[in-house]
């Protein structure tokens, strides 16, 4: 047997092309999905990317591994029943603003408190992609979209805020076409343990605009090299960000996961995986 | 009004505006986004409210604290974001509460499709979610009766104090036909809603709760309900009858767009030598079984057809009895079944298949 070649990022590239608008951010954060994979030579087989329902929620048909296409909002649910029953995958989960931070908010909160062992790259347009133009929760103060003709009334959340204030254990900014960036914060969320959020703004030039790209770039900004990312209050100062935006690893900590926790919670039951008990002697336990 | 030609979700928008609602709350979701986004811009025109929801559980509910209030009030959705309701709507009908649901269905279970449906059909008239409890189920054949049965809709739910849910499908909310505003409510013309939770000053303390933790109570208020359908069932049933063609032999039974595409087959029927007609529930609960019974008493075959695996067809039987054959035709999936099918299962039927 020849030895097993490097994976290269083509490799995670599957036969379907990709059906969004020509220009969409979208594009650019799936080409990082396939470096960083390539990058930690996770094999296929080893990695599984589930989604919600969205234009953004597309990507996990675009990469060669598992793949869930799924519920609007209930990716972080479904990820989360996947992680529990094989804890030796990598676990990925992609999906839109509205998905994530609208009807999957509570679902983001409580997979953050938990620490649940799964990458969250969260694209973030801004808008409601699929259904045509609506406001999202992330649409800022003021925006017209299809569902407000008048001007957004509504002030919007910011993700990296929402995922600090719920205790998630890894946060980072990035914008989708800086593939250096992007790649580097991605190989750092996937070897994290627990919960790591990744909010990629990813420009919908179709419902935001053409000029998504002009208007983003002269406002992006590193964070600066002395930034300390185990100070949450440090990195709540780059959140709400309107002038600039600033990308980068905002918040970084060391906490159990939850498989990690799991086996505390069966060591405490008296399991222990060296003699795990036969089935035949659980039944006989209950006979007198 | 003159007439304006407009596309269904909107013309549902717009009568629900002219019946007197106020307030909207709902989710995105194809194929109705028309509905919310036509009332985001409208009703602030008229001085009402606009809400995008963070999700149709939370629009469900938002209705209920509406509703509780004695306001008008809307939602719309599609199959998926419809389940998600299903909450608010057992508390609605349990704490009997006013509201107006359409449901423009797509094609399922899960996500399905985004093309037209009618799979929603037995969630939406045997209740939805949880307990003993009715909607009652309106289903729109054109886009001008889309608009009337909404200010009728807005109607019969303060008549009733009962959700009443509109039942659409993808091709009625998307097609544009001439629609015509027949009547304006005004608010101040609507009877006051004495048991809404407006301010208690004065009088007693009107309470909205769904909760009943003695079971004695609970079941009166279990067969209460009951009454209040079978009152519906007594004077509310409304179906059309079309027979062109004089005495038929063959019977179709199809609601909202299926009855569209009979009425094309059964003119084609005509012109073999076959004499059809059209059974079209209006009311899909209460069923018009009486009417039912009478019409097919009178034909030969019954054919029931639907953009399901055979959802109506369970009540069709059900009023017709196990005696009675009952044949069926059904598209899914957001396929529609075009006239010529309908034709030649017609043909099939009345033994003159080629
Ligand atoms: C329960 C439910 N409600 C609504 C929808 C319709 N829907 C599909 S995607 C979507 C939101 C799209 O926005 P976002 O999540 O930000 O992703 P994007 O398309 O912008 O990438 C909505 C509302 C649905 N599929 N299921
Ligand atoms: S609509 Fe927007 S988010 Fe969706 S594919 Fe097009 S550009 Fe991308």
């Amino acid at each position: 047997m020849s030895a097993p070649q490097p994976l290269r990022p083509n490799d995670y590239k599957t036969a379907l092309k990709p059906v969004w608008c020509p220009g969409c951010g979208d594009f650019g954060v799936v080409a990082t999905v396939y470096r960083a994979l390539a990058q930690l030579r996770l094999p296929p087989e080893k990695v599984a990317i589930l989604s919600g329902i969205g234009c953004s929620s597309r990507l996990p048909g675009y990469v060669a591994a598992y793949g869930f296409n799924g519920v609007h909002g209930r990716a972080l649910p479904v990820a989360t029943g996947l992680k529990a029953s094989r804890p030796d995958l990598t676990v990925l989960v992609a999906g839109g603003d509205g998905d994530g931070v609208s009807i999957g908010a509570g679902h983001f909160q409580h997979a953050a408190r938990r620490n649940v062992d799964v990458t969250y790259l969260l694209m973030d347009n801004q808008i409601y992609g699929l259904t045509k133009g609506q406001a999202a929760p992330t649409t800022p103060s003021g925006d017209k979209t299809k569902s407000t003709l008048y001007g957004n009334p509504d002030p919007p959340v910011d993700p990296c805020e929402l995922a600090l204030a719920s205790g998630a254990t890894f946060v980072a900014r990035s914008f989708s076409s800086d593939m250096k960036g992007q790649v580097e914060i991605l190989c750092a969320a996937i070897a994290h343990e627990g919960f790591a959020v990744v909010d990629v703004i990813s420009p919908c030039v179709t419902f935001r605009g053409d000029d998504q790209y002009d208007f983003w770039k002269p406002k992006l900004r590193s964070l600066p090299a002395d930034h300390d990312p185990s100070d949450r209050m440090a990195a709540l100062r780059y959140c709400r960000e309107r002038e600039v935006l600033t990308t980068g690893i905002l918040y970084r900590e060391a906490r159990p996961g939850l498989v990690a926790r799991q086996q505390v919670t069966r060591a405490a039951a008296g399991y222990d995986p060296a003699q795990p008990p036969s089935v035949a002697a659980l039944v006989h336990s209950f006979y007198p | 009004m003159a007439k304006k030609l407009m596309k269904g979700c909107e013309a549902i928008g717009e009568a629900a505006v002219q019946a007197g609602c106020r307030l909207f709350f709902g989710y995105p979701i194809t194929p109705q986004n028309e509905i919310p986004e036509y009332l985001s811009a409208r009703l602030p025109q008229v001085g009402g409210t606009f809400v995008q929801a963070e999700s149709e559980v939370a629009a469900s509910n938002m209705l209920y604290g509406a509703s509780g209030a004695g306001c008008r009030c809307l939602t719309s959705s599609s199959s998926p974001g419809i389940s998600l309701m299903m909450e608010g709507v057992s508390y609605i009908a349990a704490s009997e509460l006013p509201v107006v649901i359409v449901n423009i269905m797509r094609g399922g279970p899960g996500l399905g499709g985004i093309l037209p449906s009618q799979s929603d059909y037995l969630q939406a008239t045997k209740g939805g979610g949880h307990g003993d409890y009715r909607c009652l189920v309106l289903a729109p054949s054109t886009v001008q009766e889309a608009a009337d049965l909404v200010m009728d809709a807005f109607d019969l739910a303060d008549k009733y104090r009962n959700p009443v849910l509109v039942l659409g499908d993808g091709l009625i909310g998307q097609m544009m036909e001439p629609v015509e505003f027949k009547r304006s409510t005004r608010l101040e013309d609507l009877p006051a809603k004495s048991w809404a939770t407006t301010g208690c000053k004065g009088r007693e303390r009107n309470i909205i709760n769904s909760l009943y933790l003695d079971p004695e109570v609970l079941e009166a208020h279990n067969w209460k309900l009951v009454r209040k359908y079978e009152e519906m069932a007594r004077t509310e049933c409304r179906h059309e009858f079309w027979s062109p063609h004089g005495d038929a032999d063959v019977l179709f039974v199809a609601y909202g767009s299926v009855a569209r595409i009979a009425k094309t087959a059964i003119d084609a029927l005509a012109e073999k030598g076959v004499k059809a007609a059209l059974f079209r529930p209006i009311t899909l609960f209460p069923f018009p079984g009486d009417a039912l019974e009478k019409a097919a008493a009178r034909v030969k075959h019954v054919l029931v057809s639907e953009l399901s695996t055979g959802q109506m067809l369970e009540d069709v039987r059900f009023h017709l009895g196990k005696h009675r054959p009952v044949s069926f035709y059904g598209r899914v999936g957001g396929v529609i079944m075009t006239p010529d099918e309908l034709v030649a299962e017609a043909l099939k039927l009345a033994g003159k298949a080629g």
